[in-house]
């Protein structure tokens, strides 16, 4: 078992588009300060941001948890929202229920869930109807972090 | 670790440690203690906002000087087109290219080419690019600084094509030492800069490899002497044995925030210009903002390299130059055609090796400890007044806890927490005040 290094949870506004990304700038900050590798960082970043915004997007709340260890990084993201039916379906690329609104505003391509497992090495999404969705990922660091 | 050389030095006698530099620094990278400035050199970017904002002239370029040229057997001064807007509506690039020769320089180089073939290149580039995106351009040197040090996940974004100053530098010494019989050693490719930041770049190339160009030099330190050779020149004959040379001085293209890939297409190409912007749309980049966007131009200094900290003329100006002379470019010469397809043919424009973030604890501290450092440090802002006053020496408390946490600094030189910290700024900054009366 990795030694668990620092863990940051955030709040998750849904519906709250004004804000969205600050949480995955926070992270990335924090992450870059302590001088992650980039290429891990970057992807920490896409499934940090993917997940705000999936949060924002659908969901009523959310929390965003970042866990550091010697090994890897992980990213736990819990909401109270609608929940997602078809879990297959929602991780295909181009697949998305987002409003004309959302898309508008540039996002809702149907790419969030997808993005965020191609950028994870651990990736898992676990959905309750009515109640809320989970969604679990890890990246692991290289050997010199 | 590489130690980091800057393209621009701060004179401690002149500095009186007022603090200007370290609040313009945008990248944090000044300490002022003891009444005089220092620089972390692994944050600098040298964006060169340091040298304007000085208040006792103390901070100045590290470019060359027309003397140390002599060393050499064969000097070709490459131009920044930047050069051909700092002069009258009616000085040509071709008699600013002959006041070049005036000064001793031996050749000035047909740039243009250069710069087509770089354009052409990235055209190319951006077409066939499999991403990320946007694509960043890395002809300013501040902008590739820049990503380095706060945007590392970004690198992999920046142009993989080497930029026109340097093409242009290694077949000036190609050209010359086979026409000439010299070693290319002995041919100084010389470039006339706009800014102390791409003397760097020749210095120190972010690359970590050596650069073809031998040295810049300041546009403002050769300006008077142009200047006087215009005023000079009232005879404006073009008899000159490298007339078409310096004609097509007259078709550049670079330098300026605006249509410079007019191959690419408009809706996914997006220029911008001042550091600020940047820094803003770099943010929003890595939240994944501008999908659409192939291609970000950037460049450091307001309205670009001719608004460079080393020009002379007003930026607003020196843009009606450049607008006036892009209106009046004359279509090129087949010969001009002919020696861009010769060369877009034979050569390779890509970068020589990748550019690598910038880490400065990586090398000489694990994980665990960099995670410990940040916790203590943000142990230490609490106990700060959050002002941001600088009187410790750190441009704002954060910075200052940071540089407790790494040992950098006291925390005690925090005014609020020691009393003995007033004192001794009062000891050094009477002695600063009575020398500003004299």
């Amino acid at each position: 078992m990795a030694a668990e290094l620092l863990r940051e949870s955030y709040e998750i506004q849904g519906g709250n588009f004004d804000k969205a990304g600050e949480i995955s700038s926070e992270i990335k900050v924090i992450l870059r300060d302590l001088d992650i590798e980039a290429a891990c960082l970057r992807r920490v970043v896409v499934v940090a941001f993917e997940a705000e915004m999936n949060v924002v997007m659908y969901a009523r709340r959310g929390t965003l948890t970042l866990i550091l260890t010697d090994k890897d990084i992980s990213l736990e993201v819990e909401d109270e929202g609608p929940g997602i039916p078809d879990i297959d379906l929602a991780l295909q690329e181009g697949y998305s229920t987002a409003s004309d609104e959302m898309r508008d505003m540039g996002f809702g391509f149907g790419m969030g869930l997808p993005n965020m497992k191609k950028n994870s090495d651990d990736f898992c999404i676990e959905s309750e109807i009515g109640k809320g969705t989970q969604v679990f990922a890890r990246i692991r660091l290289n050997s010199h972090g | 670790m590489v130690e980091l050389t800057h393209g621009f030095k701060i004179d401690t006698t002149k500095c009186a440690g007022r603090m200007h530099c370290m609040r313009a620094c945008p990248t944090q990278a000044i300490r002022v203690k003891n009444g005089k400035a220092h620089l972390i050199p692994e944050l600098c970017i040298d964006c060169g906002s340091c040298l304007q904002a000085c208040p006792s002239r103390a901070i100045s370029a590290t470019t060359i000087s027309l003397a140390e040229l002599d060393d050499f057997k064969f000097k070709v001064a490459v131009a920044s087109p930047a050069l051909f807007t700092q002069f009258g509506l009616n000085d040509t690039p071709a008699q600013v290219g002959r006041a070049l020769l005036d000064l001793g320089f031996d050749a000035v180089w047909e740039y243009a080419v250069d710069i087509e073939l770089v354009n052409r290149t990235i055209t190319d580039c951006v077409q066939n690019w499999p991403g990320p995106f946007p694509l960043i351009s890395d002809s300013c040197p501040v902008v590739v600084r820049l990503v380095q040090v706060a945007y590392p996940s970004m690198v992999d974004q920046l142009l993989p094509i080497d930029v026109p100053r340097e093409i242009a530098g290694r077949e000036v010494k190609r050209k010359y030492s086979r026409e000439l019989g010299l070693k290319p050693e002995e041919i100084a490719a010389i470039y006339i800069t706009p800014c102390q930041a791409k003397s760097i770049s020749i210095l120190q190339p972010a690359e970590e490899g050596k650069s073809y160009l031998d040295g810049a030099i300041g546009i403002s330190e050769i300006y008077n002497d142009i200047l006087y050779r215009l005023l000079k020149d009232g005879s404006k004959s073009k008899e000159d044995t490298q007339r078409h040379f310096l004609e097509s001085g007259e078709l550049f293209h670079w330098g300026n925030p605006e249509g410079e890939f007019p191959n690419l297409s408009r809706e996914h190409y997006l220029p911008l210009s001042g550091l600020t912007d940047i820094i803003k749309v770099f943010d929003d980049i890595e939240k994944g903002k501008l999908k659409n966007i192939d291609f970000l131009e950037c460049h450091a200094c307001l309205g670009g390299c001719v608004g460079g900290n080393l020009t002379v003329e007003n930026l607003y100006v020196a843009r009606s130059k450049d607008l006036y002379l892009k209106a009046n470019m004359p279509k090129p010469t087949p010969a001009f055609e002919a020696e861009v397809a010769r060369r877009y043919a034979s050569e390779d424009f890509s970068m020589r090796s990748s550019i690598r973030p910038r880490s400065f604890s990586r090398d000489v501290l694990d994980l665990r400890e960099r995670v410990i450092r940040k916790k203590k440090s943000e142990e230490i802002q609490k106990a700060l007044p959050l002002l941001n006053c600088g009187l410790c020496g750190a441009p704002s408390c954060e910075d200052h806890a940071e540089d407790v946490a790494y040992s950098r600094a006291e925390i005690s030189d925090c005014v609020f927490l020691s009393k003995s910290r007033i004192d001794q700024l009062r000891r050094v900054y009477k002695k600063g005040s009575r020398a500003n009366k004299r």
